[in-house]
């Protein structure tokens, strides 16, 4: 009995300390949680549709809470078409602008997840956006500065497509080009080359020949004022340039600071100190007792939730044979995903590009150009370039392929795989139901490693099934189905599982 | 010695949950391991080391000389007279040998698909408009990218360009299809004559 009371008072002061440090950390979770976990929300159910920064399917989302009252957005995101019908005039303004689209309703968000996610369209540090316009002027040079841009637009406008200053693209390099000839020569060459060639002149046929007899396509409409400035161009770019650097140094984002781990650890360590207490040092036998339950009950707890995890590969994010950034191609350039996915439209797989389609860009793109970071400059990106013409045999400074190369796959590793079991259709969800790709692949146009966004388990399949609505405009072979089947529901719209999404047969067989 | 096994376990188990925040770099396993529950029995697309392949591919190019079901023969060649020649004597078939009611007529619904289509292919460096002020153009990263206004086009040579590429501009052929190449090359004349109006 002494022992017990001997150890009644730091078994309390104990007891006390851990609540205090549970509470201190919890609130800890709290005040940061809130924008982060808005972005959280806002990735998995808004980011298929809304950008923070630019329109996507529906409006950027930045700041939307200083044109919007907080209860009109609850409500709106809750049920737009209920706001609609209600005659509110900027929903009805908002719907009719995005091409009549409704927005998908979210009934099921608690108020304190759509006031985090309304933190997070606010909290979001503004993206530095600082361009600088190439046509600087450089008066100070000495050199007729407007000219210079002048020409520069031309080329731009005219040349660029076949011309290169300091490399071969499909005709010879430029830069200088007024040593070489005379002004008068190329007035005449730009202006009809096939008339030069036809009067014999010497200088004309030979780079005729040389560029394999495809013929410069005539520009008679220039006048000489153009091509003088040209001319200029060709010869002084480098100030435009020199002035264009300057300003050329784009800040990248700080890295998120890691929040969760500190005070992780620490209540780990206070629960494994006082696991020890107990058993080794306390002697109290009820405390013995209690704390094996608790072991027992979150052993339980973490092996179920281990179980279940098996085979789920959310997150997965295998390192590729190329580091492909799809932020730099979908996101930053806006190529869109079939461009590359073209399979999608019409197979079962969504296909990856064969080479000849990165070559379409990358032709005449051997240079990496955009912001750079410590790991990933500007030889990195350049070397992963090269990986392609690798593969396939680019020869770059000449601008062929080489002949009898042996071409070498690109070797992609998978990340999104059903198991063999479960049948997938991707021209299904693209070409008739016409859903965005991020809907199930996440903001990829966001990623520069791609990871499996989605757990793609049976649940998550079923679970969008139910809630959405058949897109039937525009498509005959739902409208009569569509027509029977509401009648049958007596519901204005059938989802995807009422038209037979949730039947086994359509996905097992 | 015993505590000491025990601390130590606890200690593992504290660094077991530690290291799940790295990122995740291999798959995880599954049930059924490797059974043909999970994993094809026939070739998975795009797989390799396959024996019956001489190159060990599962995805192989048609062999030379053929041309795959449901793919139409395109006898133009690859040259400034193959263009030429497409550009004066191509016609699309949707006009002309087309019945009425075929898929293939100049429709609304084939103009609508023509323009999806070239929203996804084209309009990157095109221009939405067909003005050569695409994305990639505004970013400088492809330029001099013509404006559609300023050059003498025909449905023959939008297809050809389409099927074969010019000058900087790679081939799309394996990106669309027969019927879809001439439903851009419509859309593009729409956009053209939009354009010089």
């Amino acid at each position: 009995m002494k022992s017990v009371n001997q150890h009644r008072k730091p078994l309390r002061l104990f007891l006390s300390s851990l609540i205090f440090i549970l509470f201190f950390t919890m609130q800890l979770f709290a005040q940061d949680g809130n924008a982060k976990n808005g972005k959280k929300i806002f990735n998995a159910n808004c980011a298929a549709c809304h950008k923070l920064d630019a329109r996507l399917v529906g409006p950027p989302l930045k700041g939307v809470t200083e044109k919007r009252t907080k209860e009109w957005l609850f409500s709106w995101i809750k049920d737009s078409k209920a706001l609609i019908e209600s005659g509110d005039a900027d929903a009805i303004a908002i719907f009719e602008e995005y091409n009549k689209i409704p927005m998908t309703g979210y009934s099921d968000f608690s108020d304190q997840d759509l006031a985090d996610v309304l933190a997070y369209t606010d909290d979001k540090p503004v993206k530095d956006a600082s361009g600088t316009s190439g046509a600087a002027t450089a008066a100070s040079l000495g050199i007729d500065s407007l000219q210079v841009v002048k020409g520069k637009k031309i080329f731009n406008a005219n040349c660029a497509a076949c011309h290169k200053l300091d490399a071969k693209l499909v005709g010879p390099p430029l830069a200088n080009i007024a040593d070489k000839r005379s002004a008068d020569w190329l007035k005449l060459w730009i202006r009809d080359n096939g008339a030069l060639r036809a009067s014999g002149d010497a200088d004309a046929i030979a780079i005729f020949d040389e560029y394999n007899g495809s013929p410069m396509t005539a520009f008679p409409e220039l006048k000489d004022a153009d091509i003088e400035a040209l001319i200029a161009f060709t010869s002084h770019a480098s100030i435009l340039e020199a002035k264009a650097k300057t300003g050329d140094t784009e800040v990248s984002n700080v890295a998120e600071v890691a929040s969760i781990p500190w005070a992780t650890y620490l209540v780990l360590l206070v629960v494994v100190l006082f696991t020890i207490w107990v058993y080794f040092i306390s002697g109290n036998g009820f405390l013995k007792l209690m704390m094996t339950i608790a072991i027992l009950i979150a052993t339980g707890y973490f092996l179920y939730a281990w179980l279940m995890g098996i085979g789920v590969d959310q997150g997965y994010k295998p390192i590729q044979p190329i580091a492909f950034s799809h932020k730099i191609h979908a996101g930053d350039n806006k190529i869109d995903c079939q461009y590359c996915h073209s399979n999608a439209k019409h197979s079962k797989l969504s296909g990856i590009p064969s080479v000849n389609v990165c070559m379409n860009c990358h032709k005449s793109i051997a240079e990496y150009t955009g912001p750079v970071t410590e790991e990933r400059d500007k030889v990195f990106y350049d070397g992963e370039i090269q990986k392609i013409y690798d593969a396939i045999g680019w020869d770059k400074e000449k601008l062929t392929y080489i002949e009898g190369y042996k071409q070498k796959p690109i070797e992609w590793v998978r990340i999104h795989n059903l198991p063999d079991f479960a049948y997938y259709n991707h021209s299904q969800h693209v070409t008739v139901a016409g859903l965005e790709c991020q809907t199930c692949h996440g903001p990829v146009e966001e990623m520069d490693e791609v990871e499996q966004f989605s757990p793609l388990t049976m649940g998550w399949c079923i679970e969008c099934h139910k809630k959405t609505e058949l897109k039937v405009e525009s498509n005959g072979y739902y409208a009569k189905i569509h027509e029977e089947l509401s009648k049958k529901y007596g519901v204005k719209k059938v989802t995807v599982a009422q038209m037979g999404g949730r039947e086994c047969g359509k996905c097992h067989y | 010695m015993k505590s000491f096994i025990k601390i130590t376990s606890v200690f593992a188990l504290i660094i077991a949950l530690v290291s799940c925040n790295s990122e995740q770099r291999s798959r995880k396993i599954q049930y059924m391991g490797d059974t043909d529950m999970y994993d094809a029995v026939p070739y998975e697309a795009y797989s390799a080391d396959h024996k019956v392949f001489k190159n060990g591919m599962e995805a192989q190019t048609p062999v030379v000389g053929t041309i795959a079901r449901g793919k139409v023969a395109y006898d133009y060649p690859n040259s400034e007279v193959g263009y030429q020649l497409a550009k004066d004597s191509l016609r699309s078939p949707m006009k002309f040998k087309a019945p009425l009611d075929s898929i293939y007529r100049v429709s609304k619904a084939n103009l609508a698909q023509g323009k999806h289509l070239y929203n996804i292919y084209c309009a990157v460096c095109h221009g939405k408009k067909g003005d050569g002020q695409g994305d990639l153009v505004k970013r400088e990263k492809f330029l001099g990218v013509p404006n559609y206004k300023g050059r003498q086009i025909t449905e023959g040579s939008i297809y050809h360009v389409i099927m074969y590429g010019r000058g900087i501009m790679g081939s799309h052929a394996s990106q669309l299809n027969d019927k879809e190449r001439w439903q851009v090359t419509h859309y593009v004349e729409q956009l053209r004559n939009d354009l010089l109006k």
